[in-house]
């Protein structure tokens, strides 16, 4: 083995919330470029690690219920294990809920390909009153099992040397026990198995296979293909369901539960019975159907306060270094073309340092917390009701939440939903969340201007436009929602090595994607200056510049400004107006800075916001949206003009 | 009855799930088989959600109406 030049595969795979992120952070370091965002993997990475002079490949699958291609993050899994063909497969099981997670594991040993069982979070498990003897576990399963606790590092050289011992001698796992009725229809169909369909694999492990996943993988191809093995397959199917009276996934899925079931009792021996742990006696508490709104309103205020607390200093600090950094510019290069280009880099680059990672960093930090804790899904939980009466449930909280950060990883972050109908929604949605570049432009001309209670009354119906656009969009985007089945994990003491992972996870939607479109619409902006095509615009833009909103028509290139940047704005505001921003109220009107706030606050999604919708939802939502941005902007700030 | 009028902390027992194959695909995955033995722990206010332990799993769900309607349940005297 040692003289084949790629190193062995090693495969990590579980269920969500297992301790597997932790448990692989242990083995591969913080370093190993990873991937774990719950169902938004697409490909899976791999990263070499040198464990006692001997190289190995590991992968870290997404957190997977099941091997049936059914979500996002199934299918993933689906395809890495069939398509790659791993050389070791390592099954993360959480001790703490041994039954259930025994179901994926009894799944794996199914493919019959080399494996060991990592018995992770033990501690947990004691705490239950859970204690499992692992040498039963191994016998009952007949793959070798090692004890961990990843958060403290247990067991893990146990399991490297486990997983050496494995790759070098091989390990045959034997096929576990069916009921006699459903062994003998998996055996009828084995014998039908077209020779070539299935090669390479183990025949039982096919026919499972082929009778569970019914039209989510190859039954399309297998009428195609095999029409004969079709009709027979089809056949097989209807008897299993006729002998258990329901669907024939459910029959398979309800033999491993019993089987699952029968191992764990035989494993484990509960010391004693069903004790208030801290965390039930806190769950008590924060899911409470009054304390739990309490605290969450309570949670999130500190939250926000926190954000602002620390973005805040951070952006002067920020700012202060890029003005001079251009005035350095501005002597060195005079006004011409170089001056534009390199100013226009300048502002793109520091608007992605100054303005959104000061704000958007400490918000990824503490969602990621809040994650890992296992508080967003109580969050989740508890904000159902409310999302439910905009047509959407609990698992759109955390988009939300992101968005106020920034819009671009919060409409990626919608692939968490199960739904195609939810995503579109929530997408939507969230170019209407006011983002850090936004929050920048309220504090300073709302807050700054007419008083921090108008900022508070803005944020107030902004969010009340969200619920509106969303009440009306779910009436409109006709499609079956699922509704919420969300597991809410035990609570957990969080790991600073998962929050810094999950937090540069996030982060990478802004600075791989949304970022260099920042500069490039930077570069755009100087050179619509520098060609002096600032007064072509404002003069189109003037009737409803100066017509419909009654607004200097200076103002009216900021507006395409608000669609390329749109923090930009506020700048570009104070240069289109020639004065500066403690003088802004000699020029222009309190009512006008409110109407102007509302119309950019509203109107359009910035490009990367843009450019996401049109990636995650497709061109036409994309447009959808923007047609809605411009549409509502319009409509709110004539009303804000006719209030005023 | 349905695990929507079903008494909170009461000890039930799945009957059977009446919905689709999605709904019934998804609690699977998350450890909910028929048989199980479970109880409703707290529900949200407003008709929110139903919080669901799973004594067979020990796992606790969040449960929207529209899928815990759709969950036939009885009492389990054991």
């Amino acid at each position: 083995m040692r003289s084949d030049p790629r190193p062995p595969s090693v495969v990590f795979i579980g269920q969500p919330n297992c301790g597997k992120s932790t448990l692989f952070n242990a083995i591969a370091g913080p370093k190993a470029e990873v991937s774990n965002f719950p169902g938004t993997t697409t490909k899976h990475t791999h990263s070499d690690v040198k464990v006692g002079g001997r190289t190995l490949s590991v992968i870290d699958l997404p957190g997977t219920y099941s091997l049936v291609p059914f979500d996002p993050a199934e299918k993933v899994a689906y395809g890495h294990l069939f398509g790659e063909k791993p050389d070791l497969i390592v099954n993360v099981l959480d001790a703490s809920t041994l039954s259930r997670g025994l179901e994926l594991t009894l799944e794996l040993v199914e493919m019959r390909r080399p494996m060991i069982v990592a018995l992770n979070m033990v501690d947990l498990a004691e705490k239950k009153g859970l204690e499992i003897d692992p040498s039963r576990l191994e016998r009952s399963l007949g793959v070798p099992v090692v004890t961990t606790i990843a958060s403290h590092g247990r067991g893990i050289k146990e399991l490297l040397d486990k997983a050496f011992d494995v790759l070098d001698r091989g390990w045959t796992v034997p096929r576990h026990g069916w009921s006699a009725d459903v062994q003998a229809k998996l055996d009828e169909l084995t014998r039908l198995l077209p020779a070539d369909l299935c090669a390479g694999m183990d025949d039982i492990f096919a026919a499972v296979k082929l009778v569970e996943t019914g039209h989510l993988a190859c039954d399309g191809l297998l009428t195609e293909l095999e029409p004969a093995f079709k009709a027979d397959l089809d056949r097989i199917r209807a008897e299993l369901e006729a002998i258990r009276g329901v669907p024939a996934y459910e029959v398979i899925s309800a033999e491993r539960h019993h089987l699952a079931l029968k191992i764990s009792e035989d494993a484990g021996r509960l010391r004693h019975g069903a004790r208030l742990t801290w965390d039930m006696k806190v769950d008590d508490v924060i899911m409470h159907p009054v304390f739990g709104y309490l605290f969450m309103a309570a949670i999130f205020t500190l939250f926000f306060l926190i954000i602002f607390k620390v973005g805040s200093p951070l952006e002067t600090l920020l700012l202060k270094p890029l003005g001079a950094l251009k005035i350095w510019l501005a002597a060195r290069l005079g006004s011409g073309l170089g001056f534009y280009l390199a100013d226009g880099l300048l502002q793109g680059v520091g608007g992605g340092i100054a303005i959104v990672l000061p704000y958007f960093i400490p918000l990824l930090l503490l969602m990621a917390f809040l994650e890992d804790v296992g508080y967003l899904a109580r969050a989740g939980y508890l904000l159902d009701t409310f999302m439910h009466r905009i047509g959407l449930h609990g698992k759109s909280v955390s988009p939300f939440i992101l968005g106020f950060g920034c819009n671009v990883p919060a409409v990626v972050a919608t692939r968490i939903l199960e739904s195609r109908r939810d995503r579109i929604i929530t997408s939507l949605l969230i170019p209407f969340i006011p983002c850090s570049a936004r929050t920048t432009i309220i504090l300073a001309l709302v807050a700054f201007y007419l008083g921090p209670f108008w900022a508070l009354g803005f944020y107030v119906i902004n969010m009340a436009v969200v619920a509106i656009l969303g009440w009306a969009l779910s009436r409109l985007v006709k499609a079956e929602s699922p509704g919420l089945i969300l597991e809410i994990p035990s609570l957990k003491v969080p790991s600073l090595l998962n929050i810094a992972r999950k937090t540069r996870l996030q982060l990478k939607d802004f600075v791989g994607f949304a970022w260099p479109l920042l500069i490039a619409g930077s570069l755009v902006l100087s050179l619509v200056q520098y060609f002096g095509a600032d007064r072509i615009i404002n003069l189109v833009l003037s009737p409803l510049v100066a017509g419909g909103l009654g607004l200097p028509k200076d103002l009216g290139v900021t507006l395409v400004f608000g669609f390329l940047r749109k923090e930009l704005s506020l700048i570009m505001m104070l240069q289109a107006l020639g004065v500066d921003y403690k003088n802004l109220l000699s020029v222009i009107s309190r009512e006008q800075i409110m109407t102007f706030t509302i119309f950019v606050n509203f109107f359009i999604p910035c490009l990367s916001t843009f450019a996401i919708l049109w990636r995650e939802i497709g061109r036409r939502y994309a447009f959808l949206s923007v047609a809605l941005s411009v549409g509502v902007a319009l409509a709110l700030s004539h009303l804000a003009r006719l209030i005023f | 009855m349905k695990l929507t009028e079903a008494p909170f902390d009461l000890p039930l027992r799945i009957a059977a799930v009446q919905g689709g194959e999605g709904v019934r695909r998804r609690l699977l995955c998350l450890g909910f088989h028929q048989g199980d033995r479970i109880v409703v722990v707290s529900s949200g206010i407003l008709k929110g959600p139903l919080l669901v332990r799973n004594l067979t799993a020990d796992v606790t769900i969040a449960l929207g109406r529209g899928v815990a309607l759709k969950i036939l349940v009885e009492a389990d005297h054991a």
